[in-house]
């Protein structure tokens, strides 16, 4: 996710550049920070229309390009610096580039107070129809006496901070998807925001304070976890069998199988073969990934709506076809929603295989042929489908 | 006679609250001098280190410090006030701070209905932060709605209703300002306050 950072001073020392460097930095595995500075943006003049120039469309263009924006404003006299006062003027008057932005705000202040009143004055500044930001309620990130609340590397030195911080970032996250949900137009075109497929949330099985996107995830969490393996026992329904043994039935199952929990966090693969021998690519560090990670952006639409059909229970398996390995080839990708016993969604079980040699031995057993016209045997629950993207089935 | 001073709150050519003051400064010219001052000319705000006030800064300043009081009418930008007179209230409040004790009225003209409504609130609570510590005249709304409108051709109020208003409002002022001058006990520690808040980087 682009975001971009707005740095609420000119001044050349800003504890709130510092501020916004920090969530930058620490946390780049959940959104793409671009810290910005107003320093150079001329006082706004309505005698004086300067919105052509160079520094003002810039601000325009990132913040355009960008799916939600984070200010850091100080507080002076109360209230918002001029400066930013004057760059939101400038992008009110001719311009518009916030309209229907997400914007998030956080501020560092030398008191006690963190810049409690001018968050509020700029709440109702982005409030304003010419504005027209879309600011995110509460979750108010306020950093008083910040003179001693960065450490040497400029990192913050309060632990619950940061977590409060970090609390902050991922429902501003939440809060852009909902947004561009609200945004959307009538039909609803793009999805993917239906679904949480950066995994920002946790669920009671998620495995804390592991970087989902390490190569070595699973050992990370096999060691976090203490996880069984190898000839340890494991009590099923019904009957038990060893981890290994559990790994050698499931690696003999006639289909590319793959579990996603219902964060939406790619849990496990039968990984048997390598990506380029599979039909639907795989990689080991891919374990642990959030869905997002593992495919490309324009599919997000798709995978979420997939999702949405299983965990709202509409559906309890979808399935496409992805025509793209050739004629003598049948693939069929088909996702089946994983429940507990009270039907609660758990997951996606995802099983990909080709289903021409069974379709085959099953004609030349029965003597049956396959003719033309209305018999689509390869097409299962849905027509909608992308074969380009693989695991996607298409809104019209 | 009071000497007072009316702050135009923009720095645009045009202006409905550069035409207010100026009516207000003929219309009351027999109860007090007012002189109207610009801040167009002053430079953005951008926190120097030496805290030195720039020249056009230090002349507003001065005569702030010798008026009895001050008139400031502010237009709204996007429900609050313009850069232009953030970035002076941020100079006066970081350099010479004359506006501490200051008897300080409030108008607003907008082209809309609203009258400044919204950044006549931000106003006061900006004047009253330690830093500038102006003495706000309180329950004293001039809201100034459809100020296209609003003026004759010679400068004057149309709306009779309205100058009888703006009439109550500034005679209100005038006493206010004496009111303000017997206010004394908390004004050490405004000085104090003012003087010691922090602006280090934020």
């Amino acid at each position: 996710m682009k975001i971009v950072g707005i740095v609420g001073s000119n001044a050349d020392f800003s504890y709130n550049r510092l501020l916004l460097n920090f969530i930058a930095k620490k946390f780049d595995k959940l959104i793409d920070v671009e810290v910005l500075d107003i320093a150079d943006v001329p006082m706004f003049n309505q005698s004086n229309d300067q919105t052509n120039s160079d520094v003002i469309q810039n601000l325009n263009k990132k913040i355009l390009a960008a799916d939600g924006v984070i200010i850091a404003t100080p507080e002076y006299n109360h209230s918002i610096p001029s400066a930013l006062q004057s760059v939101l003027e400038w992008l009110s008057f001719k311009i518009h580039p916030l309209d229907g932005k997400p914007v998030m705000i956080v501020g560092a202040s030398y008191d006690v107070q963190g810049s409690s009143r001018s968050q509020l004055h700029l709440r109702q500044i982005l409030d304003a129809p010419g504005v027209n930001a879309v600011v995110m309620p509460g979750n108010e990130f306020l950093l008083g006496e910040v003179h001693k609340a960065f450490d040497q590397e400029r990192n913050l030195k309060d632990k619950e901070t940061t977590q409060f911080l970090e609390t902050c970032i991922k429902k501003f996250i939440r809060f852009i998807n909902v947004v561009n949900v609200m945004h959307s137009p009538e039909g609803m075109k793009d999805l993917s925001s239906t679904e949480d497929l950066y995994a920002t949330g946790s669920i009671d099985t998620t495995i804390k304070d592991i970087n989902m996107l390490d190569d070595d995830w699973v050992e990370q969490a096999a060691e976090k976890t203490n996880a069984a393996d190898g000839n340890t026992y494991v009590k099923l329904n019904r009957g038990i069998l060893t981890v290994d043994q559990i790994n050698y039935f499931l690696d003999s199952m006639p289909a590319e199988l793959t579990f996603a929990d219902s964060n939406n966090q790619f849990l496990y693969y039968n990984y048997k073969y390598e990506a380029e021998d599979m039909l639907a690519a795989r990689r080991p560090e891919q374990v642990g990934n959030p869905l997002a990670e593992c495919h490309p952006e324009r599919a997000y639409s798709s995978v979420a709506w997939v999702i949405q059909q299983l965990r709202t229970g509409k559906e309890d398996v979808v399935r496409t076809h992805v025509p793209t390995h050739g004629p003598d080839k049948f693939v069929v990708h088909s996702y089946q929603a994983v429940r507990d016993d009270d039907g609660n969604y758990l997951g996606i079980n995802e099983y990909v295989r080709d289903i021409k040699p069974i379709i085959d031995w099953y004609l030349e057993q029965t003597g049956q042929q396959l003719t033309g016209g209305g018999v689509d045997a390869v097409s299962g629950a849905t027509s909608k489908v992308d074969s380009v993207s693989g695991a996607t089935v298409k809104d019209n | 006679m009071k000497n007072l001073i009316g702050i135009v709150g923009t720095n645009s050519d045009n202006s409905t609250n550069r035409q207010l003051l100026q009516f207000i400064q003929k219309h009351f010219s027999g109860k007090a001098n007012i002189e109207v001052c610009e801040i167009k000319d002053l430079p953005g705000f951008n926190k120097p280190k030496d805290r030195e006030a720039p020249v056009e800064v230090q002349k507003l300043s001065d005569k702030i410090e010798e008026a009895d009081g001050v008139i400031i009418s502010t237009p709204e930008y996007n429900h609050s006030v313009p850069a232009a007179l953030k970035s002076t209230l941020e100079w006066l409040s970081y350099t010479t701070q004359p506006l501490i004790d200051k008897a300080v009225m409030i108008t607003g003209a907008s082209y809309g209905r609203l009258g400044s409504s919204r950044s006549q609130a931000h106003l006061r609570q900006m004047l009253d932060a330690p830093e500038l510590k102006a003495r706000i005249m309180p329950s004293s709304e001039f809201l100034l709605g459809f100020s296209l409108q609003a003026f004759e051709e010679n400068g004057d109020l149309k709306d009779k209703s309205k100058i009888e208003e703006l009439e109550g409002i500034f005679d209100d002022f005038i006493q206010f300002v004496d009111i303000t001058n017997q206010l004394v006990n908390a004004k050490s520690t405004h000085k104090k306050q003012a003087q010691q808040f922090s602006w280090e980087d934020h």
